[in-house]
Order: structure tokens, then sequence, then C-alpha cells
């Protein structure tokens, strides 16, 4: 059997799986960042009020250790394998890939977070329960842990963007895959980042100190925080884009929305205006302003930050070897992947997904419009929504009033046989790429009233088909009865 | 079904395998599982009791019910980080060995997937509503203000663990998969639908709910009786009711047990009468004889063994369902998860058993003790000089686990 590892495919109509991916994970992002951040903190803070014998210092901690354990802890810990669900929903070959390489890593990283869960109670309820020597040290395991998570999940997420060297796609094993000049700066980045992201929320809390002395010390702390790691992490992005591929480099530049650039400026300048202003009048920092800029940094540098490292990977979405729409598109000897194009080469498409519905194996005039949808769903929606909305809309690309024999011959000579850098090889049969054509034109027309349209006219057709011959074979039954 | 549909399935089944194997073993992340997953549902269980003992003293004038709702929050509150935390593990570890059916029965109710994250972060947020509502407050068998969230709040937990049930449930339905993929001949994609349930079974989970929050219940007197401020009436109340609710649930959960058991599929084959499908039960009504027999009186050693117990239970459960799966997709279907592909890595392996062991045995060890003695103590608990050196121990282990690390990294990544 030619059966290649494709699931059913999900499709959101609306803003597009991608998306849906997208949304979770920066979220995430800012909570998990948010909380490691914290953690650190915790310990200085901890370390400090041990050594200097200060009570204000450990009641800071137990406000916003409890404000952070509603927000960033309960969102974090759920938004992190909530992202597991979604790209399990999105993309099950590129999260199968991460998981079936890194699954130890990810096992290790959960024991990390299970000190961490057990230490942030302890941190919060522990304040005044516990000597303060007892509370440094637990603060102390608990930022090492939390740093720990941070280190583990970064290297999975340079696999994703590519294997941390290149010998792994040629002897395999797992270190090979998890280390390279990507992921140790990838992590200098996201630490500094992190730092910038605690700054700013430890703001919040900071806001809403009495003591004017007190809040100032904090305020000076926290800005001259998030000063440095502002600039160290504007600096580490410079340095991360040289150590990408040119590809992503190059999909970066042609298509990455015009506001990205400026947007990341603005970021920058106004984060670094916000922590100035507040170290020089502390009075300045209310829980509205503090709020304000998280939620700021939230859409304009995390949203495109998020979408960006989404976009460069393309046509990959794990390890340049599995691509955006789940096929196996390279060989990897060192893991023993084949690449599955060979297979969807000779047998095609649909015959090789093992989902295809029977009746849509083989192609005729009455099943060309689902078959198309099919074919579309499983290789393009994945990044460009058939619908208005969402990810690349598929009509964008099509000019209007376009035939199905140009929409034919594009799909034949560009898309299966791969010829541009940012897609896919996506290999079909002719009739396969015809079916696909015919779709794509009727939805471009039409939209998804079209489609659905003509899909419900193929279905009525075929079974009244199969009504049809049901009762011939009952006459011819009954004729054979007869003699 | 005929021979040549289910050579289909299998065929299917094995297609979808992820072809960059495993690291080690399948049978070790199948032990995993199942010892993870009996720590998780232990943990879901005891925030739907213990939810449930806050809800019932929230429209319960009695003051002992009202104490004891109050201190019960906590522990739901608790409990639903440690679910989650720990429910992470069985997830990496089912993905891992059963990937075709686990991803496959996702994908097709994914709507729900995605609500799932929404509506427990609501949940959750539903609980720490009422707590924050409540927790300042000195009287504490006044009536508790926004009852509400906490319906809210455990109705919503319900949903959740449906939907984990439900997607637990589609994996074991290969042969339907097709056909809510392309319902009656048209295609879905919309993952709008939960195709599959065994409402028994989902009953018996969420029933369990009954004996382990009432082992909780028992524990806590004991726990808190040793302290010196301990008020000995209400923690009696606390054991009896605790104890009532480990017999009456034992029971409950044990019927529905037997309801699942005589619901299953024709796939399941004879399960429910073989040695795994029978002990199952067995250990459901064995923890209320037990408990009938070692929780009279005091029970001093054993009021601590109460938990524990429940989470052996758990774990002789918890192997019930995994073989149950193991019967269904294996016995029926021929997809036998023992042959999957390994591209063994020893390092990654030794790792994380080493971390386990070391990292996670040596801070855990420290937290539980300093929680443990804080909670007994009344007033600022000191440590020993023992404890405050397991404490530096974990510091240094963890510290020496980081310049691992980046020692190995820089090597690797130098080579
Ligand atoms: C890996 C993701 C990916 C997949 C899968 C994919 N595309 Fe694309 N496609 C892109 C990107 C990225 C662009 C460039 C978008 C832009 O310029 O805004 C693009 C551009 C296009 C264009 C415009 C081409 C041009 O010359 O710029 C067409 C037409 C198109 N895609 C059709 C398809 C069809 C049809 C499928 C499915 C058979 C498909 N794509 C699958 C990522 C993908
Ligand atoms: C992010 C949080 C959670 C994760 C990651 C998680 C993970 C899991 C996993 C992996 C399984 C077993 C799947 C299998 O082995 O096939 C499971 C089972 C289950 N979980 Fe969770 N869980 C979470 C939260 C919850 C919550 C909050 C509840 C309920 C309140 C819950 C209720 C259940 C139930 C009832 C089952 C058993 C289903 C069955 O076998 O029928 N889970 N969970």
């Amino acid at each position: 059997m030619d059966l290649i590892s494709l699931y059913p495919t999900w499709y959101e109509p609306t803003v597009g799986s991608g998306w849906v991916v997208a949304l979770i994970a920066t979220f995430h992002v800012l909570a998990s960042h948010t909380s490691v951040g914290a953690a650190l903190l915790f310990a200085y803070l901890s370390h400090k009020a041990y050594r200097e014998d200060r009570d204000d210092l450990l009641d800071f901690i137990k406000k916003y250790g409890l404000f952070l354990m509603v927000f960033t802890y309960v969102a974090g810990s759920i938004t992190g394998p909530g992202i597991w669900y979604s790209t399990t929903v999105a993309s099950p070959n590129g999260i199968g890939a991460l998981i079936h390489s890194f699954v130890w890593k990810w096992a290790t990283e959960w024991v990390f977070f299970v000190i961490e869960v057990v230490g942030v109670y302890m941190i919060v309820y522990l304040v005044g329960r516990v000597d303060k020597r007892t509370h440094m040290k637990i603060s102390v395991i608990f930022g090492v842990a939390s740093l720990a998570t941070m280190v583990i999940i970064v290297g999975i997420l340079s696999f994703m963007m590519m294997p941390g060297k290149e010998v792994w796609f040629e002897e395999g094993g797992y270190l090979n895959g998890f280390y390279g000049t990507n992921t140790f700066i990838q992590t200098g980045m996201r630490m500094a980042f992190m730092f910038t992201m605690t700054a700013v929320v430890g703001g919040i809390v900071v806001a809403s100190i009495k003591d004017p002395a007190f809040k100032k010390e904090m305020t000076r702390k926290l800005g001259w925080l998030g000063i440095i790691a502002t600039l160290t992490g504007a600096a580490m992005f410079q340095w991360y884009l040289t150590s990408v591929p040119d590809q992503a480099l190059l999909v970066m530049e042609n298509r990455l929305p015009e506001y990205f650039q400026t947007s990341i400026i603005a970021v920058l300048a106004g984060t670094l205006a916000y922590f100035i202003i507040t170290m020089l009048r502390p009075q300045t920092l209310v829980q509205g302003f503090a709020g304000f800029m998280a939620v700021t940094i939230l859409v304009a540098g995390l949203w495109p930050e998020e979408t960006a490292r989404e976009s460069m990977r393309k046509p990959w979405v794990a390890g340049q070897y599995v691509y955006s729409n789940q096929v196996i598109g390279r060989d990897v000897p060192g893991m023993g992947i084949e690449s599955q194009l060979p297979i969807i080469e000779k047998v095609g498409i649909l015959q090789a997904h093992p989902f295809t519905p029977d009746h849509l194996r083989e192609l005729n005039n009455g099943n060309q419009i689902q078959a198309g949808e099919f074919i579309a769903m499983t290789y393009c929606s994945n990044c460009h929504s058939p619908s208005e909305t969402g990810i690349r809309p598929l009509h964008r690309y099509f000019p209007e009033g376009v035939t199905q024999e140009r929409v034919a011959d594009y799909v034949k000579g560009v898309l299966t046989t791969g010829n541009i850098a940012y897609m896919p090889k996506m290999p079909m049969r002719d009739d396969e790429a015809e079916a696909l054509a015919a779709y794509l034109v009727l939805n471009n027309k039409g939209g998804q009233p079209a489609v659905t349209a003509a899909i419900d006219l193929e279905i009525e057709q075929r079974e009244r088909a199969l009504v049809e011959k049901n009762a011939q074979d009952k006459i011819a039954a009954i004729e054979m009865e007869g003699k | 079904m005929d021979a040549q549909q289910i050579a289909q399935v299998t065929d299917m089944m094995y297609a979808l395998r992820n072809p960059a194997g495993l690291p080690t073993y399948p049978i070790i992340f199948v032990a995993l599982g199942v010892l993870t997953f009996a720590m998780h549902i232990l943990f879901v269980q005891l925030l739907l009791g213990t939810s449930l003992v806050a809800l019932y003293a929230a429209y319960n004038n009695h003051p002992l019910w009202r104490r004891l709702g109050a201190a019960m929050i906590d522990v739901a509150k608790v409990s639903v980080s440690v679910a989650i935390v720990i429910g992470v593990a069985p997830l990496l570890f089912v993905q891992v060995v059963y990937d075709p059916q686990w991803y496959t029965s996702n994908v097709l109710s994914a709507d729900w997937v995605i609500s799932f994250i929404i509506l427990l972060i609501l949940a959750y947020w539903a609980m720490y509503y009422f707590y924050f509502q409540n927790y300042k407050r000195e009287d504490k068998t006044a009536q508790p203000k926004s009852r509400w969230s906490l319906i809210v709040s455990m109705a919503l937990m319900l949903v959740v663990g449906f939907i984990m049930h439900s997607l637990t449930t589609q994996m074991l339905h290969p042969e339907l998969w097709q056909s809510w993929y392309s319902n009656q001949g048209k295609l879905d994609f919309s993952g709008s639908q939960l195709h599959a349930y065994n409402p028994w079974r989902f009953a018996f989970f969420i029933s369990m709910a009954i004996p382990v929050t009432g082992a909780m219940l028992v524990t806590y007197r004991r726990f808190k009786s040793v302290r010196s401020d301990a008020d000995h009436t209400y923690l009696n109340f606390a054991a009896e009711v605790g104890k009532k609710w480990i017999l009456v649930g034992s029971i409950i959960s044990f019927v529905l047990y037997v309801a699942w058991m005589a619901s299953l599929p024709e796939t399941a084959g004879n399960f429910a009468t073989s040695f795994w499908g029978i002990l199952g039960g067995l250990g459901v009504i064995g923890y209320a004889l037990w408990a009938q027999i070692r929780l009279r009186g005091e029970a001093k050693f054993c009021s601590y063994m109460a938990l524990p117990m429940a989470l052996v239970i758990g774990l002789i459960v918890a192997t019930s369902r995994e073989v149950l799966r193991y019967d269904i997709l294996n016995g029926f279907f021929n997809y036998n998860f023992f042959d999957y592909k390994i591209v063994m890595d020893w390092y990654s392996t030794g790792l994380f058993f080493l971390t386990f062991a070391l990292v996670g045995g040596s801070v855990l060890a420290y937290f539980l003790t300093i929680a443990w003695k804080a909670g007994q103590t009344v007033g600022v608990y000191t440590p020993s000089a023992t404890v405050n050196k397991m404490g530096t121990v974990a510091i240094w282990i963890m510290v020496l686990w980081m310049i691992q690390f980046f020692a190995v990294g820089f090597y690797i990544w130098a080579k």
C-alpha cells in the first residue's frame, strides 16, 4: 500500500488554523516569559530580603506572586499544553516530528514544571510562615527551575526553524538536532525579552506600592532591568538574523507585512521611553499605564514577532524536512526518514492520503469539485485559507475571471514541480491538477456558497445514480429469477 | 466487519505513524503514561470532589461544613494546578506511541480541542474568583459570596473533562474515523463534533472524586490534628464525612465501573471478564473494604495511607484502562505499539531519568518537607539543620544540571 502519514485536515474558516495557533502561542509567550522573568526577580529579591532582613521585599513578592499566579501562571500553564493541543489539530505532523525527536527533552522540562508549580504556591503562601532563609532557598530553586524550562524549550523551538547542526540530517542524534548557533542566540534573545516583560508587568504591581521611597527603589530596579534587557534584546535580534537560513531571510524581506519593521522599532522606542519616564518620575507609574504598556508590547511587539517566526520557516513547519502541509519533503537518512514526494508522484495525492473517502479515490466527472476541495484542504489550507479571510486567502492569488485552463497550467507547471521557494513541492496527477483547478476557479468566482452548491449537486447525482443502479440490479435479479 | 475492512484500518494506522520513530522502547512510554495518568486523574478527582465539598458547604448553614468548605476550596485551587501540570505528562506519552489514534481523534474534533483550552482557563478563573471573594473573611461560617462562580467553575470543569473523555474514546474507534471525516459522503473539515463517548466510563472516572475526596478529608484530620491549635470537634467531623464518602463513593463508582464494562464496544472482545477487566472493579470496591477495616477510630497511621491507597487503586484502574486500549487496538485491529520503530537515543533517555530522580527527587523532597512542616506549625517555621542541608543540596543539583546543559551544548556546538 502506498499510504503516507497524512491526517484529516481541520479547517477554520474565519481566521484559519494557523492563526489560532499563533494567537495561543503569543498569549503563552507573554505569560510564560513574564513568569520566568518574575521567578528570577523573586530569587534576587528574596535573597536581598534575607541578607538585609527586610519584610517589605517579601510583601512585594507575595503581592506580585499572587497577581502572577492568577494571571500568568493559570493562563501560562494552560496555554502551554494549549500550544500542543492547537498545533496537534493544525499541524499534527509538525508537532509529531518535534515530539518524536524530543520527547525526553519535554519530559525533562516537565520535571522542572512540576517544581515550578509547587514552588510558586510555596513562595506566595509561605511568606511570613517560614524563616527568610528558607524562603530565599525556595525562591532560588524556583528561579533556576523556571530558567531551565526556558532553555530547554528554546532548543526545541530552534529545531522548528532548523536542526541545530547540519549533520543531523546525515547522522541523526538528538544532540545534533538540539544544539546549534541558532539555539544559543535565541536563548539569549528570549532571556532579554523575558526581563523586559518582567519589568513591564512588574510595574503593574509596583504601581500599587504606597510607601514612596520603596516605590521609587522598585521602580528604579525594574527600570534599569528593563532598559538593559531591551537594548540587549534588540542587539541579540540583529545577531539572530545572521543565524537563520538565507531562505528565511528572503521570505522575511519579501513577505513580511509592511508594518513589521516600523512596529518593532516603535515598540522598542516606546518601551525605552516608558522605563525612562517611570524611573525619573515614579509617581507616573500607575496601574493603568503599566497595564497599557503590557498590552502594547503584546499586540505591537509579540504578535508580529510570532507571525514572523511562522512565515520565516516557510515552506517548512519543522526541522526543514516537514512541509507546512504535513508532507515530508526531504530525506533524513540519520533518522531513517524518507521523503514522501516519490510516493505521491507515483500514485497521486488522492491515493496516497489515508483519509481520502472511497468515492474520491478515482476521479470522474461526478466528483471533481469534491476532490478539488479535498486536495486544496490537504495541500494548501495550512498556508492559504480557502475562505474570504484568514491566512493568505487563496482567492487573492488568482486574478478575477481566470480560466480553469490557466490555473491548471499554473498548478502543473509551478506547484507540482516545486518551482517557488516559499511553497512546498506538491505533486499531483494530471487529473488531480485539473480537479484542483476546477475547484480554485469555482472558489474564486462564487466563494464557499458556489463550492457548497456544486458539491451538493455532485452528491445528489451520485446518490441518484446509486439508487438507479440498485433498482436496475433488483430488476436484473428478478429477471434472473424469472428465467 | 470483515477481514479486509479490518486490514484496511490496520494499514491506515500504521501509515500514520511518525517516521522519526521513538528514542527508546515503546513500553517505557506506555508505563510512564499509565503512572502519570493515574496521578493526573487523582488530582482531577480531588479538584472536583473538594469543589463539591465547598459547594455543598456554601448552600448549607452548618458551621462545621462552612469551615470545611473554606478549607477545601484551598485544596481545590492547588489541585487544579497540579492536575494540569501532571496532565501534561500523559499528554506527551500518549502521542508518542499512539500518535495515529490521538492525532486523528483530536483533528476530527478540533473545535472542541481549542475550546478545551479556553474553557479550562475560564473554569480556573471562576474558581479563583470565588476564592478571592471569600478568602479574606474572618468569619468562615458566614454564607460565602458569589456562590454562582463556584457552580460555573465546576460545570466548566466537567465539560473540560468530558472533552478529554471523548478524545480518548474516539481513539478506540478507528473503524469510524473515515465516516466522521466524510459524513454520509460529504467531507467535513470543521472539527465541530464530538463523535464518540461512553457515559458510563465518564461517570465512573468522575465519580471516583467522591472516595478520593473522602480520603483527602481523612488525611486532613490526621495532618491538622498535631497542630497545637487543633480543633478536634471540627477535625473529627471532617474525618467522619470523609469515611462516609469513601464508602458511598466506592460503591457508586463500582456500579458505574460495571456499567462501563457492560457497555464496551464489540471490538473489546471479552475484556470485561478478563483479568484486568475484573481487577479494576475489585480494586474500587476493595477500597471501601480497606477503609472500613483500616480507618476505624483515630487510625493514626492508616489515615496517612488513605490517599496513597487511593493512588494504588487509581493505578490499577489506569492499567485496566490501558490494557483495554491495547486489547481493542491490537486485539481487534492488529495495531501493536510494541513494534514502533526505534531510533535509540541513550543520552536523552538517560538525562530524563537522571533529572527525574536527582533533580525531581531532591527538590520535591525538600519542598514537601517544608510545606508539610509549615502546615503543622503555628507561627513561623524554622527548619532544622538537616532540612536546611536538603535545600542546599537541591540547589546544587539544579546548578549542576544547568552547567551540564550548557557544557554539553557548547561541546556539541563546537565539535
Ligand atoms: C508552505 C505554505 C504554502 C503552501 C502549502 C502553499 N502555499 Fe501558496 N504561497 C505561500 C506563500 C508564503 C506565498 C507568497 C504569499 C505572498 O506573497 O503574500 C504563496 C503564494 C501563492 C500564489 C501566488 C504565487 C506567486 O507567484 O506569488 C499562488 C497562486 C499560490 N500560493 C497557490 C497555492 C496553492 C493552489 C496551493 C495548494 C496546492 C498553495 N499555494 C500551497 C505558501 C504556501
Ligand atoms: C491542560 C490540562 C490537562 C491536560 C494536559 C490533561 C491531559 C489528559 C490526558 C493526556 C489524559 C489521558 C489521555 C489518554 O491517555 O488517552 C487525560 C484524561 C482525562 N482527563 Fe485530563 N488533562 C487536563 C485537564 C483536565 C481537567 C481540568 C479535567 C477535568 C476536570 C480532566 C479530566 C480528565 C478525564 C475525566 C480523563 C479521562 C478520560 C477517559 O479516559 O475517559 N483533565 N487528561
